[in-house]
């Protein structure tokens, strides 16, 4: 009976443990351009298209480059793996996921923040559009 | 009106029938029992009436109801129609209850054969009365002039609705969230009778009369669930079938809980085992239920999931709490209460038999379906301490999802196997030798093919083991009675899907490529050839990929269009369907070419001929591009696409070039330039200025660039796409199919178990 009790019970905590370490592994935190610099790791980073500076599809490396402007005002070029995200234009806000690799920020996702959408917010809205 | 007062009526009537039936057994009076069973049918029927009334408002665009004002127009099909019922949270919580209703209908009686309905159905019309509490709070009857007060008019009825979201306008939408909202109800059966077993003081019975509804309530849910990663994969191109995604999760959780109790449910039966895991596990599949609504529909994952869940408001999410709390009460204190008294069955249990094969089952589908609760609650977990909630990237549930299936695969060789209550270990080593020998072989020979890496081999071998074993003990069984041959067959069906999701994960072999029209490029052994696009059902622009591989060609056309729903755009894939893989192209964008080069402005009006860079150059006249503007105004523009014709004179030789605007992307006119047949002279419009009641006084703008050739591949449009190629990902659709037909024969024989109880 002893001997199940610690089986039973290396296996679970074990389990826990292997449970806990890949859930803080995969947690990729939110965090701005500099820490993200510093530190190397993949995080995400939430912001804003800086507009006014030009971004364009690179055919050569299949990816989308644009400059963004961190919560905190930190400018940085990022680079994203594929093409311009959905909504980009009409986006109140972005959030990359990725690291910093060469002085530009390495995304291989992106996710665009949208005005709502689908739940409409008045009625007079949908009458004007 | 009518419809508000009739989901009304229903709580009431419900929450009453729950009170009554409690009374029933506190009073011992008959008069309790009648009422309680007349109250719950008032209640289905209140449901029932509400649910039609909803679906003929829709039908029949009462716009005046916000709710049909919010998910459904004038344009809509009749079966997408009749899927704006649960296209937003009001009308998903109305069908919960509607299932809910007429599971609880058939339940009564059920109940009643088998002497417990007093108990089951306190329980059940108590769910029945908080999931109508539900639709009372979000109230799918709500007039415009409710919701909007203040802007709308008390009265007035919009004159159409704002639609159905693009995403959805297809046929899965019919029928996937049914099936998957079936699957919900039905999870609250067993829950209902396990609080009436521990109440009753009867540990084993309820089981019996549990089991096929526990079964059914896994069929309905897998079948939900893989119907949604089929929409995913074919229509919505998320690019695979599966993305770890929290609304895929909240189904998947409880789907794992509950097929760890039908095989606790069956050690208990046959061996009187494993109760009180039973009763846990049947307890625990409701609640995550709950839990996962409470997920997705609360609101607290908005901020770190792709999916839009909306803003529910404070009540939703107040009462979602109250409802978790409310049924982990009743749950835990009914199980707390009796678990002293649950028998242990006589005699030493055997590490070397099925049932403990069984329960380490369960157990490895509980610890898999924890290790993504905790995953998919990330954002709740993370808010705690850090100052933003975050997800978890998906990489993390791979990682515990593939060593626990390593050991599922081998569990289900094993178990087939290996015998009730006591094996010789050396009988059932032996009778391994046969299915492990063949699934060596199988996995060794798809060495050769890449499968090099340590863990997708382990995955490959126990599934092939898996699949051998149970084909070696259902043919058995099926010669013998093919009625108890459920279970073969469903272990059958998850060994395929096991190989299914190794190759098409694991081997999925993928890459973004730009395709400059007319020009081929190759890519993953494939030779593709854009060759440009071509508008389809009005509104959406179909991409024709000319696909080259061995000899073989074919066209893939992928389609993207502009949804002013979701100010965005849309992509639908194309998909080759093969027998070993599939061959998939997701369209990403249309970049149009650079122009560096501003050339010379020449504004002509109509008729009037300019000269310019050598060129004499004559406006013709606009076109207009008449199909597209009979689709009406799909682009959300008031343009239709448009062009100008152009006589182009050089050097005594005439030609005409027709450079067009052209409406696709963004709901913006992009300008497609046109070039002279030697392509030295490109023209290109940069305004239009028709009018309409002097057309000779229609002006164009162009500019004409002429000189440096530049390289073609910079001046044509070039197509982007995502492809890839996933091998056996219809090994994954097979399965799931197997896997169904297993589990509706274990449907079968258990209903008829429990009819005979």
């Amino acid at each position: 009976m002893k001997a199940k009790t610690i089986v039973v019970g290396v296996i679970i905590v074990g389990f826990i443990i292997f449970g806990a370490y890949s859930f803080l592994q995969s947690n990729v935190e939110y965090t701005n351009f500099p820490q993200a610099e510093r530190s190397g790791k993949k995080v995400q980073v939430a912001g804003n298209w800086v507009k006014d500076r030009d971004s364009y599809f690179d055919p050569k490396t299949d990816s989308f480059v644009f400059y963004m402007k961190d919560t905190d005002d930190n400018t940085m070029k990022v680079v994203l793996d594929g093409a311009k995200p959905n909504n980009f234009e009409i986006a109140t806000g972005v959030v990359v996921k990725g690291k910093c690799e060469n002085g530009a920020f390495h995304a291989t996702e992106a996710l665009t923040k949208c005005p709502s959408k689908y739940e409409a917010k008045s009625i007079k809205e949908m009458k004007a559009s | 009106m009518a419809g508000t007062w009739a989901v009304r009526i229903a709580f009431a009537a419900a929450l009453f029938s729950s009170v009554a039936y409690y009374m029933t057994l506190r009073a011992k009076k008959a008069e309790w029992a009648r009422a309680a069973r007349l109250s719950f049918l008032v209640a289905a029927a209140g449901v029932i009436l509400a649910s039609a009334m909803l679906l003929i408002d829709i039908l029949t665009h009462q716009f005046q109801y916000t709710y049909v004002w919010s998910y459904s127009s004038t344009d809509l099909s009749t079966p997408l129609l009749i899927s704006t019922f649960y296209a937003g949270q009001e009308g998903s919580f109305l069908l919960w209850a509607l299932y809910t209703a007429i599971i609880g209908l058939v339940l009564m009686s059920y109940s009643r054969k088998k002497g417990i309905e007093l108990q089951v159905m306190t329980v059940f019309a108590l769910v029945q009365a908080v999931l109508l509490l539900l639709v009372v709070v979000k109230n799918p009857f709500e007039y415009v002039w409710q919701s909007f007060a203040g802007e709308a008019q008390a009265g007035s009825v919009p004159e159409n609705g704002r639609g159905l979201n693009p995403l959805l306008q297809n046929f899965w939408m019919v029928i996937h969230p049914p099936i998957l909202f079936t699957g919900f109800a039905a999870m609250s059966v067993p829950f209902a009778f396990a609080v009436a077993g521990l109440w009753r003081r009867e540990y084993q019975a309820w089981i019996t009369s549990a089991a096929p509804w526990m079964l059914f309530a896994v069929v309905t849910l897998g079948a939900g669930i893989m119907l949604g990663g089929y929409w995913a994969y074919e229509t919505l191109g998320w690019g695979g079938y599966w993305g770890w995604d929290p609304v895929e999760n909240s189904s998947f959780i409880p789907w794992l809980f509950a097929v760890g109790a039908v095989h606790t449910m069956l050690a208990q039966r046959k061996t009187g085992r494993y109760i009180r895991s039973t009763f846990v596990l049947s307890i625990l599949g409701f609640l995550l239920v709950l839990y996962s609504t409470f997920l997705t529909r609360s609101g607290v994952l908005g901020e770190t999931s792709v999916h839009s869940f909306g803003e529910p408001g404070m009540g939703v999410y107040a009462l979602l709490v109250g409802l978790i709390v409310l049924f982990t009460a009743i749950g835990f204190i009914a199980y707390f209460n009796r678990v002293k008294e649950i028998p242990k069955p006589a005699g030493q249990r055997s590490y070397w038999s099925r049932e403990f094969m069984l329960y380490l089952g369960a157990m490895i589908l509980i610890a898999l379906g924890l290790y993504v609760l905790v995953g998919t609650s990330a954002p709740l977990i993370t808010g705690f301490f850090q100052p933003k909630p975050s997800a978890v990237d998906i990489s993390f549930y791979p990682k515990g999802a593939v060593p626990l299936s390593i050991i599922m695969s081998l569990l289900i060789a094993i178990s087939q196997l290996i015998w009730w209550q006591r094996s010789e270990p050396k009988v059932v080593v032996r009778s391994m030798i046969y299915p492990a020998g063949a699934a060596v072989l199988a996995t060794v020979a798809l060495l050769p093919f890449g499968l090099n890496q340590i863990a997708p081999i382990l995955v490959v071998f126990g599934a092939f083991f898996g699949l051998f074993a149970n084909l070696v003990a259902g043919y058995r069984i099926f010669r013998g009675n093919p009625r108890y041959v459920g279970g073969a067959l469903a272990h059958i069906g998850v060994g395929v899907m096991l190989l299914g999701f190794v190759g098409s994960s694991q081997y999925d072999t993928k890459q973004t490529i730009s395709l400059p029209q007319g020009e081929t490029v190759e890519a993953l052994g494939y030779k593709l050839t854009y060759l440009g696009n071509h508008p389809i059902e009005g509104e959406k622009f179909a991409f024709d990929v000319k696909v080259e591989r061995e000899g073989k060609s074919y066209t893939l056309a992928p389609v993207m269009f502009y949804s002013e729903y979701n100010k965005g755009i849309m992509r639908n894939p194309d998909i080759a369907m093969r027998a070993t893989y599939d061959f998939y192209i997701e369209p990403q964008s249309l970049e149009q070419p650079q122009q560096s080069d501003p050339g010379t402005q020449l504004v002509l009006k109509k008729g009037e001929t300019k000269e310019v860079a050598g060129y004499r150059v004559t406006f013709v006249d606009f076109q207009v591009d008449r199909s597209a503007m009979m689709a009406g105004d799909p682009m959300g523009t008031r343009m239709p696409p448009i062009s100008a014709k152009l006589l182009v004179e050089r050097a005594g030789k005439s030609e005409t070039v027709v450079p067009s605007f052209k409406i696709l992307q963004g709901g913006n006119a992009e300008a497609v330039p046109a070039w002279t047949a030697d392509r030295a002279g490109e023209f290109q419009i940069l305004t239009l200025q028709p009018d309409r009641e002097k057309p000779e006084k229609s002006s164009v703008t162009l500019a004409v660039r002429t000189g440096a050739q530049p390289a073609p591949s910079q001046t044509r449009e070039t197509l982007i796409i995502e492809a890839s190629v996933k091998p056996f990902v219809g090994f994954v659709w097979l399965g799931t199919l197997v896997l169904i037909c297993g589990v509706i024969v274990s449907i079968i024989r258990r209903a008829k178990e429990a009819r005979q109880q």
